[in-house]
């Protein structure tokens, strides 16, 4: 550890006068970030592309390291210039800025390795504590795992082994006097498990080498202004929470729509399948923020305390009304943005028998006071016409119309909570059109972030890497949060487990540039109502 | 800034060509026939527009320079954030008071469109100051606040104290255009009469980087520790920008708890203050000098404990050396942010920083002290 002259020893370090009150107080303390899996497609995308970002608006601190860690053999050097090219196609703002890369890229490092092997973090432990001296870092460190989910347990357990990462004293504990001591944090990406077995067992694994508070399990969704947003407009605004309830609200649905599909990850996607890559984490964590009732306190465990309640609520979907409540569905060659696309089983790594769900389309309940007697319709697909996150809530109709003529209905006011792209929410409300007629047309009162701010939001990666530095854990999952969701989701995937060694799967098809197949228009139209087109 | 201003690339600029009569209704009206022709579409159709507003935004401008340079940072925020800016100006050539609007208009996806921010600049001759409260009054968007930029220190203060501070929820300042320390003191005095009102001073928004690197200096694992143990510091700033350099060594002072004790001019003609902290003397030198530097005008900043030194120094105009004891010099990159991202960041969340008020008030006790023997200050 450096001992700078004029520091005696870290335990006798000072706090810092001047970070108090500074504007900027977001800006987090010195650190290192390790990052396995640095040759992968996440760390080129996004982790690398949000860590400039946020350097560019300068709420990285000067003294910050990036080790990549990955098997490749690669130098510094080397793996500085892919990192470039990656900011250069990836990053938010481009083009990237050369003075700035080339003081940004002077704190990044390559370290080759194998997940599996004592010998590999030895050698990383002996890089980072070279990399902390010269960088003058305190030691604080967070450690992101993007590596395949199968390397999962034994990182952590490396981890521990080599004390890379130590635990954190236990709650209670009297503070030493002076600055705090340094921080170890581990980013664990999604899927957290692949069913409610493998999740507790990785927990388990995982609680072994870390304590609870260092583990920052990352749902990017979480990150997304919009869903921020959604507590912001929800309980900081009067008009809102009190017809935020069955006695308002007709319906809810949730719509998860992605344009693409599998691409290169067809061998991930077969064992994933939609309800584990999508349903799980994101939209059930939507579904949570959206549903959960107010928090004693905007802090990470009050928050996370409602959101599992929202989770445990969750009525099982009903064994003898099953087809009713879940349909899956695969899709088959289409259209999809004026091309020709080939069906799922024609994928790269597919099997040409695949019965993996690409769709999946749900009606649930929760069982609550505010919810009770709510449906929530949650779907989400690859090759849906277009890419697309949003809530939309329907709100039941005025007690009495006045207006409707001839059976005529007026449509209902529909609030849309846009997640991506274009954030922002809209309102539907009916207006009475010019004229001597009473005629009633529907109007539509957007805000969205793009056009109405003059800044752009920042990347959700931004947003949840700041905070893990910064030790907020609010917009991360929880251990009894994975599990809760696990425990739903995972009597789905009995059942169909169950109908498949029974040789009854029944997976619908659709068209690729469809919205799904008839059976999921049909979970609704049995209700009286329709999927909204977003 | 964090959240550097994005100028929508798609913004299109309605403007009413000639000048009006300063009369609300025919304002709004003329605002609405823009408004009318901005919904009209290439292809003859028209579209709903709709119109976002954060702020209501006044500057204040003398004569026809004062009103291009105000002109100048109105239109550059104007596409950046949605507000209704509204700019007077004091002109003696003028023989009435009269307008001229405009309004600007972007495309969302799906082909909406919205007005985005809408500008107003009404001139008139100097007695036209008492006007200026009621037409702003009349003027400003209803359920949005309000602020006021006083940029120019020497305006007079009777318009913003008896028309423009009723009406307004932010005061913004530009202390860099305080070319002589003592205009600090009308700065805190009016900052003073102005109080509970959020105040932000687009001077201390433009020295916060060049403040977060130097605080950032002392994070862990050096820690406050040579801050406590200071002997001295001192600041090179460029001639002219003694303002700035005042106020960065009154934030030093205050969050360090140095006691300001006195001051005098020095042979290289800055200044130097001796300040005590702990029973132990500090002392603070303010030395112009030449280099480069943004409009912060901050060359340097050096701190020393007795052994050691903790240098801040600008190497280029967006580049700075932070030298720290036992740590390579490392070279990090430092922005200037426009007058448009400051007034923008202004009206945010970093315009309401409490600190400010303690320093200004603080730099102004610094630059009130009585000389020591060693000579005049001034």
């Amino acid at each position: 550890m450096l001992e700078p002259s004029g520091a005696s020893s870290a335990s006798a370090v000072l706090p810092n006068p001047l970070r108090e009150g500074l504007a900027e107080e977001r800006v987090p303390e010195p650190a290192a970030m390790v990052i396995f899996g640095a040759s992968g497609d996440l760390t080129h995308r996004k982790l690398l592309p949000a860590l400039y970002s946020l350097t560019r608006d300068r709420l990285l601190p000067a003294r910050f390291a990036i080790i990549g860690f990955a098997r490749r053999a690669v130098s510094d050097d080397a793996f500085r210039e892919e990192m470039r090219a990656a900011c250069s196609e990836f990053a938010r703002r481009r083009p990237i800025d050369p003075e700035l890369w080339a003081s940004f890229a002077r704190n990044i490092y390559y370290q080759q390795g194998e997940y599996e092997d004592p010998a590999s973090f030895l050698a990383l432990k002996q890089r980072l504590t070279e990399i902390e001296k010269t960088q003058g870092l305190h030691g604080n460190r967070v450690f992101y795992l993007a590596t395949p989910p199968s390397s999962f347990a034994s990182v952590i357990r490396s981890l521990g082994q080599a004390e890379l990462a130590p635990k954190p004293a236990p709650p209670g504990t009297p503070k030493p006097p002076g600055a705090a001591p340094p921080f170890a944090r581990v980013i664990i990406e999604k899927p957290f498990g692949t069913d409610l077995e493998t999740a507790r067992a990785l927990n388990r694994d995982v609680h072994e080498a870390l304590d609870e508070r260092q583990i920052y399990r990352i749902d990017h969704y979480l990150g997304k202004e919009t869903v921020q947003n959604l507590l912001v407009f929800r309980f900081a605004n009067g008009i809102f929470e009190p017809i935020w309830n069955n006695r308002f609200v007709d319906h809810v649905q949730i719509t998860g729509a992605e344009s693409i599909g599998v691409e290169a990850r067809g061998g991930y996607f077969e064992q994933a399948g939609s309800m584990r890559d999508m349903v799980q984490n994101h939209l059930l964590q939507v579904l949570s923020l959206f549903a959960m009732e107010p928090p004693i306190a905007f802090d990470p465990d009050s928050v996370r305390d409602e959101k599992l309640k929202v989770l445990k609520a969750l009525r099982f979907i009903p064994e003898s009304d099953f087809e009713r409540h879940v349909v899956r569905a695969q899709y088959v060659a289409g259209s999809n943005g004026g091309q020709s696309v080939r069906g799922y089983r024609e994928e790269p790594n597919v099997s040409p028998t695949s019965t993996t769900e690409t769709f999946v389309a749900l009606k649930l309940f929760i069982d609550s006071w505010r919810w009770a007697g709510v449906p929530f319709y949650l779907r989400s697909g690859k090759r849906l016409p277009k890419r697309v996150t949003e809530i939309a809530v329907y709100f039941k109709e005025a007690p009495h119309l006045l207006f409707g003529r001839r059976g005529e209905s007026i449509r209902p006011n529909v609030l849309a909570i846009r997640i991506q792209p274009d954030e922002g929410i809209a309102l539907n409300f009916g207006s009475k059109l010019p004229g001597p007629a009473m005629e009633i047309a529907p109007v539509s009162m957007e805000f969205r972030y793009g056009s109405s701010f003059g800044v752009e939001p920042p990347e959700a990666y931004e947003r949840l890497l700041l905070d893990c530095l910064l030790g907020d854990s609010t917009l991360f999952t929880r251990a009894d949060e994975v599990e809760a969701s696990w425990t739903w989701v995972s009597r789905i995937h009995r059942r169909w487990a169950e109908e498949a060694a029974q040789g009854k799967t029944a997976l619908a098809t659709y068209p690729a540039g469809s919205w799904g197949p008839p059976a999921a228009d049909r979970l609704l139209t049995a209700d009286g109502r329709a999927w909204r087109l977003p | 800034m964090a959240a550097a201003v994005r100028l929508h690339t798609e913004v299109e600029r309605f403007v009413r060509g000639e000048a009006i009569a300063v009369e609300v209704g025919e304002i709004e009206r003329a605002l609405g026939e823009l408004w009318q022709q901005a919904s009209a579409s290439g292809d003859g159709r028209t579209a709903a527009v709709s119109r976002a507003a954060l702020w209501n935004a006044v500057f204040l401008a003398r004569g026809r320079g004062g009103l291009a340079t105000a002109k100048q940072l109105v239109d550059e925020i104007a596409p950046a954030l949605p507000t209704r800016a509204l700019t007077l100006c004091l002109d003696d050539e003028r023989a009435s008071l009269d307008a001229t609007i405009e309004s600007n208009v972007v495309s969302q996806p799906g082909g909406a469109r919205m007005v985005y921010s809408e500008e107003i600049t009404i001139s008139g001759p100097a007695n036209a100051e008492r006007h200026f409260g009621a037409l702003v009054r009349a003027l400003q968007i209803a359920g949005v606040p309000t602020a006021t930029f006083w940029l120019d220190p020497a305006a007079p203060e009777s318009l913003l104290s008896r028309e423009l501070l009723a009406v307004t929820d932010r005061l913004v300042f530009d202390t860099t255009a305080c070319v002589r320390p003592e205009q600090l003191f009308d700065v805190e005095r009016i900052a003073t009469t102005a109080q509970p009102l959020p105040i932000t001073d687009m001077g201390w928004l433009r020295l916060g980087a060049l403040r977060a690197l130097f605080a950032g200096m002392f994070d862990p694992p050096i820690g406050g520790a040579p801050l406590v143990h200071a002997r001295k510091i001192t600041i090179e700033h460029r001639a002219g920008c003694d303002t700035s350099a005042l106020l960065l060594l009154a934030w030093i002072g205050v969050q360090v708890g140095w006691r300001p004790l006195r001051a005098a001019q020095t042979s290289d003609g800055g200044v130097r203050f001796d300040f005590a902290r702990a029973g132990q003397p500090v002392s603070g030198h303010l030395v112009p000098s030449d280099g480069p530097c943004g409009r912060s005008g901050i060359l340097c900043v050096t701190l020393e404990t007795g052994d050691d030194r903790y240098v801040l120094r600008r190497t280029a105009l967006d580049q700075t050396l932070l030298q720290i004891p036992g740590v390579p010099p490392k070279p990090v990159k430092l922005d200037s942010p426009s007058d448009a991202e400051l007034a923008v960041a202004a009206l945010g969340s970093r315009g309401r920083d409490p600190l400010f008020v303690r320093c200004l008030s603080y730099a102004r006790h610094l630059w009130s002290l009585e000389p020591d023997t060693a000579g005049s200050r001034r």
